[in-house]
Protein backbone atom coordinates (compact mmCIF):
# COMPACT_ATOMS: atom_id res chain seq x y z
CA UNK A 1 0.00 0.00 0.00
CA UNK A 2 2.70 2.45 1.09
CA UNK A 3 4.82 1.65 -1.94
CA UNK A 4 1.85 2.02 -4.25
CA UNK A 5 1.04 5.34 -2.65
CA UNK A 6 4.54 6.72 -3.08
CA UNK A 7 4.63 5.35 -6.60
CA UNK A 8 1.52 7.31 -7.38
CA UNK A 9 2.80 10.41 -5.63
CA UNK A 10 6.02 10.19 -7.65
CA UNK A 11 4.07 9.77 -10.88
CA UNK A 12 1.89 12.76 -10.05
CA UNK A 13 4.99 14.82 -9.38
CA UNK A 14 6.48 13.79 -12.71
CA UNK A 15 3.19 14.57 -14.42
CA UNK A 16 3.06 18.02 -12.81
CA UNK A 17 6.69 18.64 -13.84
CA UNK A 18 5.98 17.52 -17.39
CA UNK A 19 2.97 19.80 -17.57
CA UNK A 20 4.99 22.75 -16.24
CA UNK A 21 7.13 22.37 -19.27
CA UNK A 22 4.18 23.01 -21.54
CA UNK A 23 2.50 25.71 -19.48
CA UNK A 24 5.35 28.22 -19.52
CA UNK A 25 5.79 30.41 -16.44
CA UNK A 26 4.55 28.85 -13.25
CA UNK A 27 3.38 30.89 -10.30
CA UNK A 28 3.67 29.47 -6.80
CA UNK A 29 0.55 29.85 -4.72
CA UNK A 30 0.74 29.34 -1.00
CA UNK A 31 -2.06 28.49 1.38
CA UNK A 32 -1.81 28.45 5.14
CA UNK A 33 -3.51 25.67 7.09
CA UNK A 34 -4.44 25.99 10.74
CA UNK A 35 -5.30 22.63 12.24
CA UNK A 36 -4.07 19.14 12.91
CA UNK A 37 -2.25 17.16 10.23
CA UNK A 38 -3.27 13.78 11.62
CA UNK A 39 -6.96 14.20 10.85
CA UNK A 40 -9.45 13.42 8.16
CA UNK A 41 -9.59 17.12 7.23
CA UNK A 42 -5.87 16.97 6.43
CA UNK A 43 -6.28 13.85 4.29
CA UNK A 44 -8.96 15.69 2.37
CA UNK A 45 -6.59 18.64 1.94
CA UNK A 46 -3.90 16.30 0.62
CA UNK A 47 -6.34 14.90 -1.95
CA UNK A 48 -7.57 18.36 -2.91
CA UNK A 49 -4.00 19.61 -3.20
CA UNK A 50 -3.13 16.84 -5.63
CA UNK A 51 -6.16 17.76 -7.74
CA UNK A 52 -5.47 21.49 -7.46
CA UNK A 53 -2.00 20.84 -8.83
CA UNK A 54 -3.40 18.94 -11.80
CA UNK A 55 -5.55 21.96 -12.69
CA UNK A 56 -2.63 24.25 -11.80
CA UNK A 57 -0.37 22.23 -14.09
CA UNK A 58 -2.62 23.17 -17.01
CA UNK A 59 -3.10 26.80 -15.97
CA UNK A 60 0.38 27.74 -14.72
CA UNK A 61 0.07 27.55 -10.94
CA UNK A 62 1.58 25.30 -8.34
CA UNK A 63 -0.05 25.05 -4.93
CA UNK A 64 1.45 24.37 -1.53
CA UNK A 65 -0.27 24.15 1.85
CA UNK A 66 1.79 25.13 4.87
CA UNK A 67 0.51 23.84 8.21
CA UNK A 68 1.01 26.59 10.80
CA UNK A 69 -0.04 26.87 14.46
CA UNK A 70 -2.73 29.46 15.23
CA UNK A 71 -0.28 31.35 17.43
CA UNK A 72 2.23 31.62 14.60
CA UNK A 73 -0.38 32.89 12.14
CA UNK A 74 -1.88 35.33 14.61
CA UNK A 75 1.44 36.51 16.00
CA UNK A 76 3.92 36.97 13.21
CA UNK A 77 3.81 39.38 10.31
CA UNK A 78 4.23 37.41 7.07
CA UNK A 79 6.44 38.65 4.25
CA UNK A 80 3.93 37.60 1.66
CA UNK A 81 0.19 37.20 2.14
CA UNK A 82 -1.07 33.67 1.58
CA UNK A 83 -3.78 33.20 -1.04
CA UNK A 84 -6.11 32.16 1.78
CA UNK A 85 -6.16 30.62 5.25
CA UNK A 86 -7.86 27.25 5.51
CA UNK A 87 -8.72 26.33 9.06
CA UNK A 88 -9.94 23.32 10.98
CA UNK A 89 -10.24 24.98 14.35
CA UNK A 90 -12.74 26.37 16.89
CA UNK A 91 -15.03 29.39 16.50
CA UNK A 92 -12.96 31.71 18.70
CA UNK A 93 -9.77 31.06 16.71
CA UNK A 94 -11.66 31.51 13.44
CA UNK A 95 -12.88 34.91 14.61
CA UNK A 96 -9.36 35.98 15.54
CA UNK A 97 -7.98 34.76 12.19
CA UNK A 98 -10.73 36.61 10.36
CA UNK A 99 -10.01 39.82 12.28
CA UNK A 100 -6.29 39.56 11.68
CA UNK A 101 -6.69 39.28 7.89
CA UNK A 102 -9.85 41.38 7.40
CA UNK A 103 -8.00 44.50 6.28
CA UNK A 104 -6.01 42.65 3.63
CA UNK A 105 -9.02 40.75 2.30
CA UNK A 106 -7.46 37.31 2.79
CA UNK A 107 -10.22 34.71 2.96
CA UNK A 108 -10.41 32.43 5.98
CA UNK A 109 -12.20 29.19 5.11
CA UNK A 110 -13.79 27.25 7.94
CA UNK A 111 -13.51 23.47 7.59
CA UNK A 112 -14.73 22.29 10.97
CA UNK A 113 -16.85 24.63 13.13
CA UNK A 114 -20.63 24.33 12.78
CA UNK A 115 -21.55 27.27 15.06
CA UNK A 116 -24.53 29.25 13.77
CA UNK A 117 -23.37 32.44 15.48
CA UNK A 118 -20.26 32.43 13.27
CA UNK A 119 -22.48 32.50 10.18
CA UNK A 120 -24.80 35.15 11.57
CA UNK A 121 -21.80 37.34 12.40
CA UNK A 122 -21.31 37.68 8.64
CA UNK A 123 -17.63 38.47 8.81
CA UNK A 124 -16.63 39.69 5.33
CA UNK A 125 -13.64 37.38 4.90
CA UNK A 126 -14.91 34.29 6.75
CA UNK A 127 -16.38 31.54 4.55
CA UNK A 128 -17.83 28.27 5.76
CA UNK A 129 -17.31 25.16 3.66
CA UNK A 130 -18.89 22.93 6.30
CA UNK A 131 -22.63 23.01 6.98
CA UNK A 132 -23.87 24.80 10.10
CA UNK A 133 -25.63 23.08 13.00
CA UNK A 134 -28.85 24.76 11.88
CA UNK A 135 -28.56 23.36 8.37
CA UNK A 136 -28.17 19.86 9.76
CA UNK A 137 -31.10 20.32 12.17
CA UNK A 138 -33.31 21.54 9.32
CA UNK A 139 -32.34 18.56 7.18
CA UNK A 140 -33.30 16.16 9.97
CA UNK A 141 -36.58 18.03 10.60
CA UNK A 142 -37.48 17.86 6.90
CA UNK A 143 -36.83 14.14 6.83
CA UNK A 144 -38.87 13.57 9.99
CA UNK A 145 -41.84 15.32 8.39
CA UNK A 146 -41.82 12.46 5.95
CA UNK A 147 -40.78 9.78 8.42
CA UNK A 148 -41.60 10.93 11.95
CA UNK A 149 -39.96 8.00 13.73
CA UNK A 150 -36.68 8.14 11.80
CA UNK A 151 -33.46 8.44 13.79
CA UNK A 152 -31.41 10.17 11.14
CA UNK A 153 -28.27 12.20 11.16
CA UNK A 154 -27.50 14.92 8.60
CA UNK A 155 -24.07 14.77 7.03
CA UNK A 156 -22.11 16.72 4.44
CA UNK A 157 -20.78 13.54 2.85
CA UNK A 158 -20.98 9.76 2.98
CA UNK A 159 -18.79 7.00 1.60
CA UNK A 160 -21.80 5.32 -0.05
CA UNK A 161 -22.83 8.46 -1.95
CA UNK A 162 -22.48 7.67 -5.66
CA UNK A 163 -24.74 10.07 -7.57
CA UNK A 164 -23.34 13.10 -9.40
CA UNK A 165 -19.88 11.56 -9.67
CA UNK A 166 -19.70 11.36 -5.87
CA UNK A 167 -18.82 7.71 -6.46
CA UNK A 168 -15.82 8.72 -8.56
CA UNK A 169 -14.61 11.07 -5.83
CA UNK A 170 -15.13 8.42 -3.14
CA UNK A 171 -13.19 5.90 -5.23
CA UNK A 172 -10.20 8.08 -5.96
CA UNK A 173 -10.00 9.30 -2.37
CA UNK A 174 -10.07 5.74 -1.06
CA UNK A 175 -7.41 4.62 -3.54
CA UNK A 176 -5.09 7.51 -2.71
CA UNK A 177 -5.62 7.73 1.04
CA UNK A 178 -6.50 4.16 1.96
CA UNK A 179 -9.52 5.30 4.00
CA UNK A 180 -13.11 6.26 3.24
CA UNK A 181 -14.07 9.86 2.59
CA UNK A 182 -16.10 11.42 5.40
CA UNK A 183 -17.54 14.90 6.01
CA UNK A 184 -14.23 16.35 7.19
CA UNK A 185 -12.26 14.90 4.28
CA UNK A 186 -14.83 16.26 1.84
CA UNK A 187 -14.43 19.75 3.33
CA UNK A 188 -10.63 19.53 3.07
CA UNK A 189 -10.86 18.35 -0.54
CA UNK A 190 -13.49 20.95 -1.43
CA UNK A 191 -11.50 23.90 -0.10
CA UNK A 192 -8.52 23.21 -2.37
CA UNK A 193 -10.84 22.70 -5.35
CA UNK A 194 -12.68 25.95 -4.58
CA UNK A 195 -9.49 27.98 -4.31
CA UNK A 196 -7.66 26.49 -7.29
CA UNK A 197 -10.74 26.83 -9.48
CA UNK A 198 -11.25 30.45 -8.36
CA UNK A 199 -7.62 31.21 -9.30
CA UNK A 200 -8.03 29.55 -12.72
CA UNK A 201 -11.30 31.31 -13.50
CA UNK A 202 -10.45 34.75 -12.07
CA UNK A 203 -6.91 34.46 -13.46
CA UNK A 204 -5.66 36.10 -10.30
CA UNK A 205 -3.74 35.15 -7.18
CA UNK A 206 -4.56 38.39 -5.42
CA UNK A 207 -6.19 37.30 -2.11
CA UNK A 208 -8.93 39.95 -2.07
CA UNK A 209 -9.86 39.18 -5.67
CA UNK A 210 -10.14 35.49 -4.85
CA UNK A 211 -12.31 36.27 -1.81
CA UNK A 212 -14.59 38.39 -4.02
CA UNK A 213 -14.68 35.68 -6.70
CA UNK A 214 -15.65 33.01 -4.18
CA UNK A 215 -18.36 35.20 -2.62
CA UNK A 216 -19.97 36.51 -5.78
CA UNK A 217 -19.04 34.48 -8.84
CA UNK A 218 -18.16 30.93 -7.88
CA UNK A 219 -20.50 28.14 -8.99
CA UNK A 220 -18.69 25.22 -7.45
CA UNK A 221 -18.91 21.58 -8.46
CA UNK A 222 -18.51 19.84 -5.12
CA UNK A 223 -19.60 16.58 -6.78
CA UNK A 224 -22.94 16.93 -5.02
CA UNK A 225 -24.98 17.51 -8.16
CA UNK A 226 -25.70 21.26 -8.30
CA UNK A 227 -23.53 24.36 -8.58
CA UNK A 228 -22.71 25.52 -5.06
CA UNK A 229 -22.55 29.19 -4.13
CA UNK A 230 -21.86 31.16 -0.95
CA UNK A 231 -24.59 32.91 1.02
CA UNK A 232 -24.12 36.48 2.29
CA UNK A 233 -23.47 34.84 5.66
CA UNK A 234 -20.41 33.17 4.13
CA UNK A 235 -22.03 29.73 4.22
CA UNK A 236 -21.52 27.40 1.23
CA UNK A 237 -24.92 26.24 0.01
CA UNK A 238 -25.09 22.48 -0.24
CA UNK A 239 -27.22 19.39 -0.18
CA UNK A 240 -26.97 17.30 2.96
CA UNK A 241 -27.12 13.54 3.21
CA UNK A 242 -29.37 11.73 5.65
CA UNK A 243 -27.85 8.75 7.33
CA UNK A 244 -29.62 6.20 9.50
CA UNK A 245 -27.63 3.56 11.39
CA UNK A 246 -24.64 4.27 9.15
CA UNK A 247 -26.63 3.83 5.93
CA UNK A 248 -27.35 6.57 3.44
CA UNK A 249 -31.15 6.93 3.31
CA UNK A 250 -31.83 10.27 1.64
CA UNK A 251 -30.89 13.79 0.70
CA UNK A 252 -31.98 17.21 1.90
CA UNK A 253 -33.66 19.50 0.88
CA UNK A 254 -36.14 16.62 1.16
CA UNK A 255 -38.33 16.31 -1.96
CA UNK A 256 -42.03 16.39 -1.20
CA UNK A 257 -41.41 18.39 1.96
CA UNK A 258 -39.68 21.35 0.33
CA UNK A 259 -38.51 22.11 -3.20
CA UNK A 260 -35.54 19.78 -3.60
CA UNK A 261 -33.56 22.62 -5.24
CA UNK A 262 -34.19 25.09 -2.42
CA UNK A 263 -30.84 24.89 -0.67
CA UNK A 264 -31.84 27.90 1.43
CA UNK A 265 -34.42 25.72 3.14
CA UNK A 266 -31.43 24.51 5.16
CA UNK A 267 -30.05 26.83 7.84
CA UNK A 268 -30.10 30.58 8.39
CA UNK A 269 -29.72 32.83 5.41
CA UNK A 270 -29.52 36.27 6.99
CA UNK A 271 -27.07 38.13 9.19
CA UNK A 272 -27.76 39.10 12.78
CA UNK A 273 -28.63 42.78 12.92
CA UNK B 1 3.99 -6.26 -47.86
CA UNK B 2 2.28 -6.12 -44.51
CA UNK B 3 0.97 -2.67 -45.29
CA UNK B 4 -0.31 -3.80 -48.66
CA UNK B 5 -2.17 -6.66 -47.02
CA UNK B 6 -3.72 -4.32 -44.49
CA UNK B 7 -4.65 -1.87 -47.21
CA UNK B 8 -6.30 -4.62 -49.24
CA UNK B 9 -8.16 -5.87 -46.21
CA UNK B 10 -9.40 -2.37 -45.44
CA UNK B 11 -10.47 -1.87 -49.04
CA UNK B 12 -12.32 -5.15 -49.00
CA UNK B 13 -14.09 -4.32 -45.75
CA UNK B 14 -14.93 -0.83 -46.99
CA UNK B 15 -16.41 -2.17 -50.21
CA UNK B 16 -18.31 -4.85 -48.36
CA UNK B 17 -19.84 -2.34 -45.97
CA UNK B 18 -20.58 0.14 -48.75
CA UNK B 19 -22.62 -2.53 -50.43
CA UNK B 20 -24.22 -3.81 -47.27
CA UNK B 21 -27.81 -2.97 -46.57
CA UNK B 22 -28.21 -1.19 -43.20
CA UNK B 23 -29.61 -3.30 -40.37
CA UNK B 24 -32.01 -0.55 -39.29
CA UNK B 25 -31.04 -1.34 -35.74
CA UNK B 26 -30.30 0.97 -32.85
CA UNK B 27 -27.93 -0.27 -30.14
CA UNK B 28 -28.49 1.04 -26.61
CA UNK B 29 -26.05 0.53 -23.73
CA UNK B 30 -27.76 -0.30 -20.43
CA UNK B 31 -25.29 0.74 -17.74
CA UNK B 32 -26.89 -1.18 -14.86
CA UNK B 33 -27.78 -4.36 -16.77
CA UNK B 34 -24.52 -5.01 -18.54
CA UNK B 35 -26.47 -5.31 -21.78
CA UNK B 36 -27.17 -3.81 -25.16
CA UNK B 37 -30.79 -3.39 -26.19
CA UNK B 38 -31.11 -3.95 -29.92
CA UNK B 39 -34.00 -1.94 -31.36
CA UNK B 40 -35.60 -2.44 -34.74
CA UNK B 41 -36.05 1.21 -35.64
CA UNK B 42 -38.63 0.49 -38.31
CA UNK B 43 -41.01 -1.30 -35.95
CA UNK B 44 -39.91 0.67 -32.88
CA UNK B 45 -39.59 -2.58 -30.92
CA UNK B 46 -36.80 -4.20 -28.95
CA UNK B 47 -35.54 -7.03 -31.12
CA UNK B 48 -33.28 -8.61 -28.54
CA UNK B 49 -30.95 -7.92 -25.64
CA UNK B 50 -27.27 -8.85 -25.70
CA UNK B 51 -25.03 -9.28 -22.64
CA UNK B 52 -21.83 -7.30 -23.13
CA UNK B 53 -20.16 -6.92 -19.71
CA UNK B 54 -20.23 -4.90 -16.54
CA UNK B 55 -21.10 -1.20 -16.80
CA UNK B 56 -21.36 -0.57 -20.53
CA UNK B 57 -21.50 3.15 -21.35
CA UNK B 58 -19.86 4.66 -24.46
CA UNK B 59 -20.77 3.11 -27.84
CA UNK B 60 -19.61 3.74 -31.41
CA UNK B 61 -19.25 2.15 -34.82
CA UNK B 62 -16.12 0.76 -36.39
CA UNK B 63 -15.16 2.83 -39.46
CA UNK B 64 -16.76 0.23 -41.76
CA UNK B 65 -19.90 0.18 -39.57
CA UNK B 66 -19.96 -3.62 -39.46
CA UNK B 67 -19.38 -3.72 -35.69
CA UNK B 68 -19.98 -1.58 -32.64
CA UNK B 69 -17.50 -0.93 -29.89
CA UNK B 70 -18.85 -0.72 -26.35
CA UNK B 71 -16.82 0.65 -23.42
CA UNK B 72 -17.10 -1.82 -20.55
CA UNK B 73 -16.02 0.29 -17.57
CA UNK B 74 -15.75 -2.37 -14.90
CA UNK B 75 -13.93 -4.84 -17.13
CA UNK B 76 -11.36 -2.31 -18.39
CA UNK B 77 -12.30 -3.37 -21.90
CA UNK B 78 -13.91 -2.42 -25.19
CA UNK B 79 -16.34 -5.09 -26.35
CA UNK B 80 -16.64 -5.62 -30.10
CA UNK B 81 -20.13 -6.61 -31.23
CA UNK B 82 -21.05 -7.69 -34.76
CA UNK B 83 -24.14 -5.69 -35.71
CA UNK B 84 -25.58 -8.49 -37.87
CA UNK B 85 -24.88 -11.64 -35.86
CA UNK B 86 -25.10 -9.71 -32.54
CA UNK B 87 -22.22 -11.80 -31.21
CA UNK B 88 -19.64 -10.28 -28.89
CA UNK B 89 -16.68 -11.00 -31.16
CA UNK B 90 -13.98 -10.07 -28.67
CA UNK B 91 -13.00 -7.76 -25.87
CA UNK B 92 -10.03 -5.44 -26.25
CA UNK B 93 -8.01 -4.34 -23.22
CA UNK B 94 -8.66 -0.61 -22.88
CA UNK B 95 -6.82 0.52 -19.76
CA UNK B 96 -8.49 1.49 -16.53
CA UNK B 97 -12.22 2.27 -16.43
CA UNK B 98 -12.98 3.23 -20.05
CA UNK B 99 -16.06 5.45 -20.20
CA UNK B 100 -16.48 6.95 -23.64
CA UNK B 101 -14.53 7.09 -26.87
CA UNK B 102 -14.41 8.24 -30.45
CA UNK B 103 -13.26 6.15 -33.40
CA UNK B 104 -10.73 7.79 -35.73
CA UNK B 105 -11.17 7.18 -39.49
CA UNK B 106 -7.84 5.29 -39.29
CA UNK B 107 -9.51 2.79 -36.94
CA UNK B 108 -7.84 3.85 -33.69
CA UNK B 109 -10.10 4.23 -30.69
CA UNK B 110 -9.54 7.37 -28.62
CA UNK B 111 -10.96 6.71 -25.17
CA UNK B 112 -11.17 8.31 -21.75
CA UNK B 113 -9.97 6.38 -18.70
CA UNK B 114 -12.19 7.97 -16.11
CA UNK B 115 -10.32 7.01 -12.95
CA UNK B 116 -6.80 7.43 -14.37
CA UNK B 117 -6.70 11.06 -15.57
CA UNK B 118 -5.73 10.04 -19.07
CA UNK B 119 -6.92 9.31 -22.54
CA UNK B 120 -5.72 6.17 -24.32
CA UNK B 121 -5.34 5.37 -27.98
CA UNK B 122 -6.30 1.78 -28.64
CA UNK B 123 -5.28 0.05 -31.87
CA UNK B 124 -8.01 -2.57 -32.30
CA UNK B 125 -6.01 -4.53 -34.87
CA UNK B 126 -3.01 -4.91 -32.57
CA UNK B 127 -5.43 -5.23 -29.64
CA UNK B 128 -3.41 -2.89 -27.48
CA UNK B 129 -3.09 0.64 -26.24
CA UNK B 130 -0.53 2.43 -28.40
CA UNK B 131 -0.51 5.85 -26.68
CA UNK B 132 -1.56 7.44 -23.42
CA UNK B 133 -2.24 11.14 -23.02
CA UNK B 134 -2.34 12.78 -19.58
CA UNK B 135 -5.42 14.98 -19.15
CA UNK B 136 -7.42 16.32 -16.20
CA UNK B 137 -9.48 14.53 -13.56
CA UNK B 138 -12.44 12.34 -14.57
CA UNK B 139 -11.89 12.47 -18.32
CA UNK B 140 -15.15 11.90 -20.13
CA UNK B 141 -16.21 13.06 -23.57
CA UNK B 142 -13.96 12.34 -26.55
CA UNK B 143 -14.50 13.74 -30.03
CA UNK B 144 -12.38 13.68 -33.15
CA UNK B 145 -12.32 16.60 -35.57
CA UNK B 146 -13.86 15.73 -38.96
CA UNK B 147 -10.45 15.97 -40.69
CA UNK B 148 -8.91 13.59 -38.12
CA UNK B 149 -6.13 15.94 -37.01
CA UNK B 150 -7.40 16.68 -33.49
CA UNK B 151 -9.11 15.00 -30.60
CA UNK B 152 -10.86 16.88 -27.82
CA UNK B 153 -11.16 15.26 -24.41
CA UNK B 154 -13.16 16.76 -21.54
CA UNK B 155 -12.16 16.41 -17.90
CA UNK B 156 -15.18 16.67 -15.69
CA UNK B 157 -13.50 17.52 -12.41
CA UNK B 158 -10.84 19.82 -13.91
CA UNK B 159 -13.47 21.61 -16.05
CA UNK B 160 -11.38 21.56 -19.19
CA UNK B 161 -11.36 20.60 -22.83
CA UNK B 162 -7.94 19.16 -23.71
CA UNK B 163 -6.97 19.53 -27.34
CA UNK B 164 -4.78 16.68 -28.61
CA UNK B 165 -3.07 16.58 -31.99
CA UNK B 166 -3.24 13.44 -34.14
CA UNK B 167 -1.07 11.51 -34.91
CA UNK B 168 1.63 12.90 -32.59
CA UNK B 169 -0.66 13.10 -29.53
CA UNK B 170 0.54 16.41 -28.15
CA UNK B 171 -1.76 18.37 -25.85
CA UNK B 172 -1.71 21.78 -27.49
CA UNK B 173 -4.38 23.52 -25.42
CA UNK B 174 -6.29 23.10 -22.18
CA UNK B 175 -9.43 25.20 -22.37
CA UNK B 176 -11.30 26.05 -19.17
CA UNK B 177 -15.08 25.82 -19.66
CA UNK B 178 -18.15 25.70 -17.39
CA UNK B 179 -18.14 23.21 -14.52
CA UNK B 180 -18.22 19.50 -15.37
CA UNK B 181 -17.84 19.39 -19.16
CA UNK B 182 -19.32 16.18 -20.55
CA UNK B 183 -19.38 16.03 -24.34
CA UNK B 184 -17.98 17.75 -27.41
CA UNK B 185 -19.55 17.93 -30.88
CA UNK B 186 -17.66 19.29 -33.88
CA UNK B 187 -19.34 21.07 -36.76
CA UNK B 188 -18.79 19.12 -39.99
CA UNK B 189 -16.52 21.86 -41.35
CA UNK B 190 -14.35 21.45 -38.23
CA UNK B 191 -14.52 25.14 -37.43
CA UNK B 192 -16.54 24.98 -34.22
CA UNK B 193 -16.76 22.62 -31.30
CA UNK B 194 -19.69 22.69 -28.90
CA UNK B 195 -19.27 21.56 -25.29
CA UNK B 196 -21.90 20.75 -22.65
CA UNK B 197 -21.20 21.66 -19.02
CA UNK B 198 -23.36 19.61 -16.69
CA UNK B 199 -22.96 21.60 -13.47
CA UNK B 200 -22.30 24.90 -15.23
CA UNK B 201 -25.67 24.35 -16.95
CA UNK B 202 -24.39 25.76 -20.21
CA UNK B 203 -23.14 25.09 -23.71
CA UNK B 204 -19.84 26.63 -24.83
CA UNK B 205 -18.86 27.23 -28.43
CA UNK B 206 -15.15 26.87 -29.16
CA UNK B 207 -13.28 28.34 -32.10
CA UNK B 208 -11.24 25.27 -33.02
CA UNK B 209 -8.43 27.10 -34.85
CA UNK B 210 -7.99 29.59 -32.00
CA UNK B 211 -8.56 27.10 -29.15
CA UNK B 212 -10.82 29.64 -27.51
CA UNK B 213 -14.30 29.83 -26.03
CA UNK B 214 -16.20 32.34 -28.12
CA UNK B 215 -19.55 31.97 -26.39
CA UNK B 216 -20.98 30.27 -23.31
CA UNK B 217 -24.74 30.37 -22.87
CA UNK B 218 -26.96 28.81 -20.19
CA UNK B 219 -29.41 26.19 -21.39
CA UNK B 220 -32.79 27.58 -20.35
CA UNK B 221 -34.47 24.43 -19.10
CA UNK B 222 -35.31 24.16 -15.37
CA UNK B 223 -32.71 21.95 -13.59
CA UNK B 224 -30.74 21.61 -16.83
CA UNK B 225 -27.66 19.44 -16.54
CA UNK B 226 -26.49 19.45 -20.15
CA UNK B 227 -24.89 16.17 -21.19
CA UNK B 228 -25.37 14.89 -24.75
CA UNK B 229 -24.95 17.20 -27.73
CA UNK B 230 -25.50 16.76 -31.48
CA UNK B 231 -25.76 19.02 -34.49
CA UNK B 232 -28.63 18.72 -36.94
CA UNK B 233 -27.67 17.49 -40.39
CA UNK B 234 -27.89 21.06 -41.75
CA UNK B 235 -25.62 22.26 -38.88
CA UNK B 236 -28.00 25.04 -37.85
CA UNK B 237 -29.46 23.40 -34.77
CA UNK B 238 -27.99 21.83 -31.65
CA UNK B 239 -29.78 19.11 -29.70
CA UNK B 240 -28.77 19.02 -26.06
CA UNK B 241 -29.90 16.41 -23.54
CA UNK B 242 -30.37 18.04 -20.13
CA UNK B 243 -30.10 15.11 -17.71
CA UNK B 244 -32.31 15.89 -14.71
CA UNK B 245 -33.94 18.63 -16.77
CA UNK B 246 -35.83 15.67 -18.29
CA UNK B 247 -35.97 17.41 -21.67
CA UNK B 248 -34.12 17.96 -24.91
CA UNK B 249 -33.15 21.58 -25.51
CA UNK B 250 -33.13 22.67 -29.14
CA UNK B 251 -30.55 25.44 -29.58
CA UNK B 252 -29.68 27.80 -32.39
CA UNK B 253 -26.13 26.69 -33.26
CA UNK B 254 -25.18 30.26 -34.08
CA UNK B 255 -26.42 32.09 -30.97
CA UNK B 256 -26.76 29.10 -28.61
CA UNK B 257 -30.17 30.45 -27.62
CA UNK B 258 -32.65 27.79 -26.48
CA UNK B 259 -35.43 27.76 -29.10
CA UNK B 260 -37.58 24.83 -28.09
CA UNK B 261 -37.77 22.47 -25.14
CA UNK B 262 -38.95 18.91 -25.73
CA UNK B 263 -39.97 17.07 -22.54
CA UNK B 264 -38.77 13.45 -22.56
CA UNK B 265 -38.07 10.94 -19.76
CA UNK B 266 -36.03 11.10 -16.57
CA UNK B 267 -32.28 11.85 -16.66
CA UNK B 268 -31.89 12.03 -20.40
CA UNK B 269 -28.29 11.50 -21.60
CA UNK B 270 -27.27 9.72 -24.80
CA UNK B 271 -28.46 11.04 -28.17
CA UNK B 272 -28.36 9.79 -31.76
CA UNK B 273 -29.78 11.11 -34.99
CA UNK B 274 -31.16 9.08 -37.89
CA UNK B 275 -29.14 9.31 -41.09
CA UNK B 276 -31.69 11.64 -42.71
CA UNK B 277 -31.84 13.76 -39.55
CA UNK B 278 -35.62 13.48 -39.16
CA UNK B 279 -35.59 11.45 -35.95
CA UNK B 280 -33.67 12.04 -32.75
CA UNK B 281 -33.27 9.21 -30.23
CA UNK B 282 -32.64 9.93 -26.56
CA UNK B 283 -31.82 7.63 -23.61
CA UNK B 284 -33.84 8.30 -20.45
CA UNK B 285 -31.59 6.74 -17.79
CA UNK B 286 -33.94 6.70 -14.80
CA UNK B 287 -36.97 5.65 -16.82
CA UNK B 288 -35.22 2.86 -18.71
CA UNK B 289 -36.60 4.15 -21.98
CA UNK B 290 -35.58 5.62 -25.32
CA UNK B 291 -37.59 8.55 -26.67
CA UNK B 292 -37.98 8.96 -30.42
CA UNK B 293 -38.41 12.58 -31.42
CA UNK B 294 -39.63 13.94 -34.75
CA UNK B 295 -37.16 16.73 -35.48
CA UNK B 296 -39.63 18.56 -37.73
CA UNK B 297 -42.48 18.82 -35.23
CA UNK B 298 -40.31 18.53 -32.08
CA UNK B 299 -42.78 15.98 -30.72
CA UNK B 300 -42.00 12.65 -29.10
CA UNK B 301 -43.38 10.07 -31.51
CA UNK B 302 -42.57 6.96 -29.49
CA UNK B 303 -41.15 5.85 -26.14
CA UNK B 304 -39.48 2.45 -26.10
CA UNK B 305 -38.77 0.47 -22.92
CA UNK B 306 -35.17 -0.80 -22.85
CA UNK B 307 -32.89 -2.00 -20.01
CA UNK B 308 -31.82 -0.46 -16.71
CA UNK B 309 -30.07 2.93 -16.93
CA UNK B 310 -29.76 3.33 -20.69
CA UNK B 311 -26.66 5.50 -21.25
CA UNK B 312 -25.94 5.93 -24.94
CA UNK B 313 -26.87 4.65 -28.36
CA UNK B 314 -25.97 4.47 -32.05
CA UNK B 315 -28.14 3.85 -35.10
CA UNK B 316 -27.36 1.82 -38.22
CA UNK B 317 -29.72 3.15 -40.86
Amino acid sequence: MARAFYGRAWLSTMLVLALWGTAGAVEEVQLVYVGSTTTSVWRGIEQGLREANILGGFTGYTYTVEPVSPEAVLGAQRDKLPLAIVAATDAATLQRLSAKFAATGVAVLNLLADDDALRQACLPNLLHVVPSAHMKADAVAQWQKRKPAAQVQARAWHEDFTKFAAGELNNRFRKAQGVLMDDDAWAGWAVLKLLSEAVARAQSTEPARILAYLRHEMAFDGQKGVPQTFRDTGQLRQHLLLVEAGKLVGEAPVPGVVDSNDLDSLGLTSCKR
Amino acid sequence: MKHLTIALCLLFVALQSAMAEPTYRAFVTNENDGTLSVLDIRSGKVETTVSVGKRPRGIGFTPDRSQVYVAIGEEDAIAVVDIRTLQVVKKLPAGSDPETFAVHPNGHIYLSNEDANKASVLDPVAGKVVAEIPVGIEPEGVSIAPDGTLAMVTSESTHMVHVVTIPDHKVIANILVGARPREVAFSTDGRWAYVTSEIGGQVSKLDVAANKVVQAVPVTVPNAKPKGILLSRDQHTLYVSTGGGNAIAVLDADTLATQTVIPVGKRVWGLALSRDGTRLYACNGLDGTVSVIDTTTHQVSATIQVGSRPWGLVIDD
